[in-house]
């Protein structure tokens, strides 16, 4: 039989080849650009040190990516978790069209960001939007409000983002719900507790691992979102009252095309992240059930 | 009969989130223009008409980007299935040292957001002489798409008992054959998962086609379509019809291999 090492790693080939030189090589070229000056585009560089680090650490436009990236990724990651947990229980129940609705509620995720953020340039466009419009005939408003304008483009843009990734919550919080065994309700029950209590006493504790995984993965990703917010205030205009780290990044290296700076961005970005991860194990460890 | 209600009425809640503005996007796209700023707005069109499509397709470029997109994603498909299965099979058929440190090693590539090495990843194919090319976008797709597939197909391929293989061998098959005609039907479920994870990631990707991408003819749809708002007045029946067109192939696809996909999910988790 033809199972020798040699041929394993013949079939791991193409896959590290791919891995190694598309992503860790990056990953280390990354590094060393950041210590050089290096125009994107042509073949001029400088070893500088440090001196992009320094620059940030003095750049008000820095800072205020950052602060910008902790509000989007933070209100975003809390109001994703209140509509996809709910969302969930409420697909674990049994009902009829629950199989239909599980599957409907997963179109935003699939469809592509372009798509999510074009339908809700449209629905929140300040003179034609449905939303506008509603706003208006039911009174809550006397005069359209500029959704997209720099006063609420913020607010737009996390609304646009939870609803285009909710889901990702209701589908891993499903799948931990369904696992959970139906006599821990049961004796529950019996024990007369009420909704509110079998959820705060069972449901809580069974899916607590989830949980910390969910917040984790969701804040990362959000931390980490270009397309979205990019793509829903563009490069000019009302672009910096949502410029968060990774659009501050891209700007820096294809925009102004200092290849050096946007990589030492992307770096300082894996280190805020790092340190983030860092805390949010420790804070956790102490609790036993979180692995 | 409480209990109904509210069920009902959250699923009637989670039903408007999840579908109605896709609705709207429909019915935009099937109204003339009169009736698409019309106050107050209709929800089902009063006028059906296909003219938005057509303008979409004859003023635009939108075929193009539509055939770029087709074709990228497929041969993304492609080729992280061909690598990943290969890669997942040596991960658990073979035994050979520091096999699980590179499984590891995989796992933690997954880590890093495209937009983190996105700098030295656009100098990278530059130097290899394929920036705005179809290549690089595949070459690109398939790099991030293989840290979740080959670790999904490895938990696919680890519960395939050996035994099976091993009785294929002892009837007179080689490996080969008894991994085409053995293993890879019993994986069909896995594949097809890594399979529509691939095709989703390529088919919606933004930030690769907008930085490797320079020349109107090799653009795929995200970059494409959001250039069409760069018009002096946009035009939104049209951009409403390239989101339905962009749509379809997504929720077609899924639709007929849900029931694959959610068993794909629950094995290792989605990314995005």
């Amino acid at each position: 039989m033809n199972r020798h090492p040699l041929v394993g790693w013949l079939l791991l080939a193409p896959s590290l080849l791919l891995l190694g030189g598309l992503v860790l090589f990056p990953i280390v070229y990354n590094v060393w650009l950041s210590l050089h000056d290096k125009h994107a585009f042509m073949p001029v560089q400088a070893f500088v040190g440090l001196r992009h680090y320094v620059y940030f650490a003095q750049d008000a436009e820095f800072w205020s990516s950052v602060r910008y990236g902790v509000i989007y990724a933070g209100l975003t990651l809390v109001l994703q978790l209140l509509l996809g947990v709910s969302a969930a229980l409420l697909l674990n129940e049994g009902f009829r069209g629950r199989n239909l609705l599980r599957g409907v509620v997963l179109f935003p995720y699939m469809i592509p960001t372009i798509v999510a953020v074009i339908l809700w340039k449209w629905l929140l466009n300040d003179s034609y939007g449905l939303v506008n419009h509603l706003l208006l005939a039911g009174g809550l408003v006397r005069t359209p409000v500029a959704w997209l304008g720099k006063d609420h483009i913020m607010e737009s843009l996390i609304l646009t983002s939870v609803w285009q990734f909710f889901p990702f919550v209701v589908v891993t919080y499903l799948a931990r719900l369904q696992t959970i065994a139906p006599e821990l309700y049961e004796a529950a029950k019996v024990d007369g507790a009420g909704a509110w209590r079998r959820f705060r006493h069972i449901t809580l504790p069974q899916t607590r691992n989830v949980l910390f995984v969910i917040v984790l993965l969701r804040s990362i990703f959000m931390f980490t979102k270009f397309d979205t917010v990019w793509l829903m205030a563009g490069e000019g205009g009302v672009s910096r009252y949502v410029r968060t780290l990774p659009v501050y990044a891209y700007a820096r290296s294809f925009t102004y095309l200092q290849a050096g700076m946007g990589a030492a961005l992307a770096v300082l970005m894996f280190l805020l992240l790092l340190a983030a991860t860092a805390v949010y194990f420790r804070a956790l460890r102490g609790d036993e059930a979180v692995a | 009969m409480r209990r109904a209600l509210a069920l009902y009425g959250g699923g009637l809640v989670l039903l408007v989130i999840g579908a109605f503005p896709l609705a709207w996007m429909l019915s935009t796209a099937l109204k003339p223009s009169g009736e698409i700023f019309a106050t107050p707005p209709t929800l089902v069109p009063k006028v059906v008409t296909l003219e938005n499509f057509q303008r979409l397709f004859a003023e635009t470029s939108f075929l193009t980007y539509f055939t770029n997109s087709v074709l990228v994603s497929l041969a993304t498909v492609g080729l992280t299935l061909s690598v990943s299965s290969m890669g997942a099979y040596a991960l658990t058929r073979f035994t050979f040292a520091g096999r699980e440190r590179v499984a590891g090693l995989i796992l933690m590539t997954y880590m890093f957001a495209p937009i983190m090495i996105i700098i030295p990843f656009y100098i990278l194919v530059k130097q290899l002489g394929i920036v705005n090319t179809r290549l690089a976008l595949v070459l690109s797709y398939t790099t991030f798409c293989l840290p979740f597939c080959l670790w999904l197909l490895r938990s696919f391929f680890h519960s395939i008992p050996l035994e099976l293989e091993e009785a294929a061998l002892v009837d007179g098959a080689d490996l080969r054959r008894a991994v085409w005609y053995v293993v890879l039907p019993l994986a069909l479920p896995g594949l097809i998962a890594a399979g529509i994870f691939t095709f989703i990631l390529a088919w919606n990707d933004f930030l690769f086609a907008l930085v490797l991408i320079t020349s109107d003819e090799l653009k795929t749809l995200p970059v494409g379509v959001n250039d069409l708002f760069n018009a002096t007045i946009v035009d939104w029946g049209m951009i409403m019809a390239a989101g339905v067109m962009i749509t379809v192939p997504t929720i077609a696809f899924f639709v007929a291999v849900q029931r694959y996909l959610i068993q794909g999910w629950g094995a290792g988790g989605v990314k995005g």
